[in-house]
């Protein structure tokens, strides 16, 4: 009995759909010699996210520029993925991905692909392991727009615009928007500096954002008896302490 | 193909400065006055002495400044004939001529005393004619402190027209389609070859709005091919004069700026809405486009639009106006230029 090698699964993710279809055809042309099989393609990142928690692929070609959530911040979130694909990025130009993947040594493909790169970027794929999300976050300055959280098998999404604040507990973060909490395992040092933006520090283990700072109230301690400053955030009745060293913050917001 | 006429001001440093420019006019004027108001300052010995030299200074060279405008106006299409040294002396000796006459004509006004003799009429001549002398010199060392930004901006305007991020995606979507719908593949790389050739063709000569306006839609035909739906353009040229004259290449350069970075970054897309209009002795652009994008981060995008500007402001001088409006959604250009028409000699 001999084995039989399973094809490789690819998917394709581009926005714009002749570039969809030469992708496609320049598969179709690689599957003469190496058996693979197209399981999808998605328009965006969005998209890609929702079908490769549906189906799973071993490679996932994704373009570095489309609308809204680009092929780096789509390879942070295929991460999470229970089995996270390999992922080959594709762009026609953009000059500061490209000197990026360069310095990190990532694999990454021109448009127009030529048949022979392709061949062998996907012969590489088998024994390749996927990019960590460390070496991703270097390859761009531009925050992510989502958090994302790995839920029964699915990436679940949560708009960076919708978190209230961040809160470090033991080995996870807590996300907190108005209607939920999540739990997310990065480091909160991590996320300050990426969304430094939108997050600003009020306490060692605690960042929240900006635009939702309704008020600042002084609170006397029920077991030290000592006052201190704490955050009221926009829909949430929970008040936040503000630690001494942060207390300029009531000053610049208040 | 009909004549184009180039209406630039002066690109090279030896021509003489158009003068029915109302850059070159007002730049003219101010000058002139300013030297007044140093003569003044230098002999005044209180304010109000000040105030009554200037009105003596006034009297005489205001209706020498004027009249000296007014010829060269009417002039102007003569005195571009001669060649740069013979149009110098032209205007040279004009400007003494007309100083000498309406210091004649003014008479009594200008020598109360009654002393004008020989002296006074060579001191007026001569002084006419320097200060002639002093604007030329100064319109030719504009002319040619800007020349460098000429030639920098054909390359950059060549530059930003052949946007490798738009050469390469489209390239990549002919591909796309030629094994599928070879036609349209065929069409696509007509279209690329016609914008490329104007763009390496780039002349600095002016070219008919309705030529402008069709490069403009092979461009976007080109686009549409790679966005699909998600690419919408209307346009508004009820009111627009096909034989208006634009800068070459003026509008593509906008359009590639308001796909880039408006319709692009749009999952559904966007409309793009382009207007031209004559209204009176100027031509209107208006262009207006969604714009997602806050922290804009890419140059190419001011590059292309500093780039239109400036070789406005080199080919007309403050008769060109060039406002953009940038709001939270949306990105609106506004360019007025003068009114002129394709000669059909």
């Amino acid at each position: 009995m001999t084995i039989v090698e399973l094809p490789l699964t690819v998917f394709v993710v581009d926005d714009e759909p002749p570039a969809r279809n030469r992708i496609k055809e320049l598969l179709g042309d690689c599957s003469d010699q190496l058996p693979l099989e197209v399981v999808g393609e998605a328009g965006n990142g969005r998209e890609a996210l929702a079908k490769l928690s549906e189906i799973s692929a071993d490679v996932v070609l994704v373009d570095i520029r489309m609308p809204q959530m680009d092929g780096i911040e789509l390879a942070k979130h295929l991460n999470k993925l229970p089995k996270p694909p390999v992922v080959i990025f594709t762009t026609a130009y953009d000059s500061y991905a490209i000197k990026a993947f360069e310095l990190h040594a990532i694999d990454y493909l021109l448009k127009p692909i030529r048949l022979g790169r392709l061949f062998d970027a996907l012969s590489h794929a088998r024994t390749a392991v996927p990019l960590r999300t460390e070496e991703l976050r270097e390859l761009t300055p531009e925050p992510r727009k989502n958090l994302s959280i790995h839920e029964r098998g699915k990436v679940h999404l949560i708009p960076i615009q919708e978190v209230l604040y961040l809160r470090a507990e033991l080995k996870y973060v807590t996300v907190r928007t108005v209607q939920h909490e999540y739990l997310i395992e990065e480091p909160l040092t991590a996320l300050e500096k990426e969304f430094a933006t939108r997050f600003i520090r009020i306490h060692r283990n605690c960042l929240v954002a900006k635009d939702e700072i309704a008020g600042f109230e002084k609170v006397t301690g029920e077991e030290d008896g000592e006052t201190h400053w704490t955050v009221r955030l926009k829909g949430l009745s929970e008040m936040l302490p503000i630690s001494r060293r942060q207390q300029f913050i009531v000053k610049e917001f208040g | 193909m009909p004549k184009v006429q180039s209406i630039n001001q002066n690109l090279q440093p030896d021509t003489l400065p158009n003068f029915r420019n109302m850059g070159v006019t007002l730049r003219t004027v101010l000058l002139v006055n300013g030297m007044a108001l140093l003569v003044g300052l230098a002999e005044a010995v209180s304010w109000i002495d000040l105030a009554q030299r200037m009105i003596d200074i006034s009297a005489l060279l205001q209706p020498v400044l004027l009249s000296n405008l007014l010829l060269l106006f009417v002039l102007d299409p003569l005195l571009k004939r001669l060649n740069y040294r013979q149009g110098v002396a032209a205007v040279l000796v004009l400007a003494g001529l007309v100083t000498l006459a309406i210091y004649r004509i003014g008479g009594e006004l200008y020598s109360p005393s009654g002393e004008y003799g020989f002296f006074h009429a060579v001191r007026n001549a001569l002084l006419g004619s320097s200060i002639a002398a002093l604007l030329l010199a100064y319109f030719r060392l504009r002319v040619s402190a800007l020349s460098p930004a000429v030639q920098e901006s054909r390359m950059q305007a060549l530059h930003a027209r052949i946007r490798p991020h738009f050469l390469f995606n489209s390239i990549n979507a002919v591909l796309g389609i030629i094994r599928a719908d070879p036609r349209r593949a065929e069409t696509a790389l007509e279209d690329m070859s016609d914008l490329f050739r104007m763009a390496m063709a780039y002349s600095g000569n002016m070219v008919p709005a309705r030529q402008e306006v069709s490069l403009a839609q092979q461009y976007l035909a080109l686009e549409q091919l790679r966005l699909g739906e998600r690419l919408k353009v209307t346009w508004h040229m009820e009111d627009m004069p096909g034989d208006a004259l634009l800068p070459p290449l003026m509008l593509q350069p906008l359009l590639e700026n308001a796909v880039y970075h408006g319709i692009e970054p749009l999952t559904e897309g966007g409309i793009i809405d382009i207007r031209l209009y004559r209204s009176g002795n100027e031509m209107h652009l208006e262009m207006y486009n969604p714009c997602q994008e806050q922290g804009d981060h890419h140059a190419g995008n001011k590059m292309a639009l500093t780039n239109i500007r400036e070789r406005l402001a080199l080919q007309f001088d403050i008769e060109a106006r060039y406002t953009v409006e940038s709001g939270k959604d949306f990105y609106r250009v506004h360019i007025m230029l003068p009114y002129l028409k394709e000669e059909n000699s």
